[in-house]
């Protein structure tokens, strides 16, 4: 075990910690999709930290499948980007008020 | 074996700071770089962790392609005025709030505190692991349904996006 396993983790947390304020604070939503991305890149970390240090592959696989479900709801939520800009351009959350009451 | 921990922590160190800067920069192209910069310094670590083919699909499928879809959309988009809208919503101390609590998770988890096989293993070598030949037996051998699923997922996903940002016909 080159690298300690409890730096990964803390990394991990620190990561997930950005990516969940970057969430509710950005106001584009372009950038608030990013945010989740990093925060699929702590959990991906943080999978990769626990499969090397149980010798386990199962994590890796796991994080595979995180790769996939990202690349997933990537494709999803860029195209209602698409569409929403096509109703209303900016991509501001602020203006899409349109099912609130 | 230092030089890697060094490594290891200049990559940390790196991701953090890109990671801040890409939810914080105004102009989202800047921000997609930085993002760019933290999933190259991912996959490093997913290197130190021995887990090269993670690293490899880290690069070609965040890196090469969603990434590339996001600043493509970008372009599409043109947004305007983003420039002059403040760049955080009103209650961005709430989420400032909640996000630092979720990173003071690394307090607790620093020396892997909890974990169960602790110390036996930090002087052995383990078996190698994170090539390619183990993971795809693994993915192919008791992760067979699970791949599929995510084929499936996959499938939806495309089938979903078309629907959603395909233009409408003039008469239906």
């Amino acid at each position: 075990m080159i690298v300690p396993v409890g730096a990964v983790l803390g990394l991990s947390a620190v990561l997930f910690g950005i990516g969940v304020f970057g969430f509710p604070a950005r106001r584009n939503i372009i950038l608030m999709l990013i945010s989740i991305e990093v925060m699929l890149n702590a959990v991906n970390l943080s999978l990769a930290g626990f499969s090397r240090y149980l010798e386990d592959l199962r994590g890796q696989v796991l994080a595979l499948f995180v790769i996939a479900v990202a690349a997933a709801e990537v494709g999803v939520g860029l195209g209602l980007v698409i569409a929403l800009n096509r109703n209303k351009p900016g991509a501001a959350v602020a203006d899409l008020n349109k099912l609130k009451w | 074996m230092t030089l890697l921990i060094a490594i290891f922590y200049y990559m940390a160190a790196a991701s953090i700071a890109s990671a801040l800067l890409a939810v914080t920069r105004r102009n989202p192209v800047h921000s997609m770089l930085w993002v760019l910069a933290l999933f190259l310094h991912v996959a490093g670590i997913f290197l130190l962790l021995n887990a090269e083919f993670l690293a490899v699909v880290q690069v070609i499928v965040y890196a090469g392609a969603i990434l590339i879809f996001y600043l493509f959309v970008v372009m599409l988009l043109d947004l305007p005025d983003e420039a002059a809208r403040p760049r955080f919503g009103k209650h961005w101390p709430l989420a400032a709030a909640v996000g630092l609590a979720f990173a003071a998770l690394a307090w607790p988890a620093r020396f892997g505190a909890g974990l169960a096989p602790a110390s036996t293993r930090v002087a052995a070598e383990g078996p190698r692991q994170g090539n390619l030949s183990e993971v795809g037996t693994a993915l192919f051998g008791p992760f067979t349904l699970p791949f599929e699923m995510a084929s499936l997922v996959l499938l939806a996903a495309i089938v979903g996006a078309v629907v959603l940002a395909r233009r409408r016909a003039a008469g239906s």
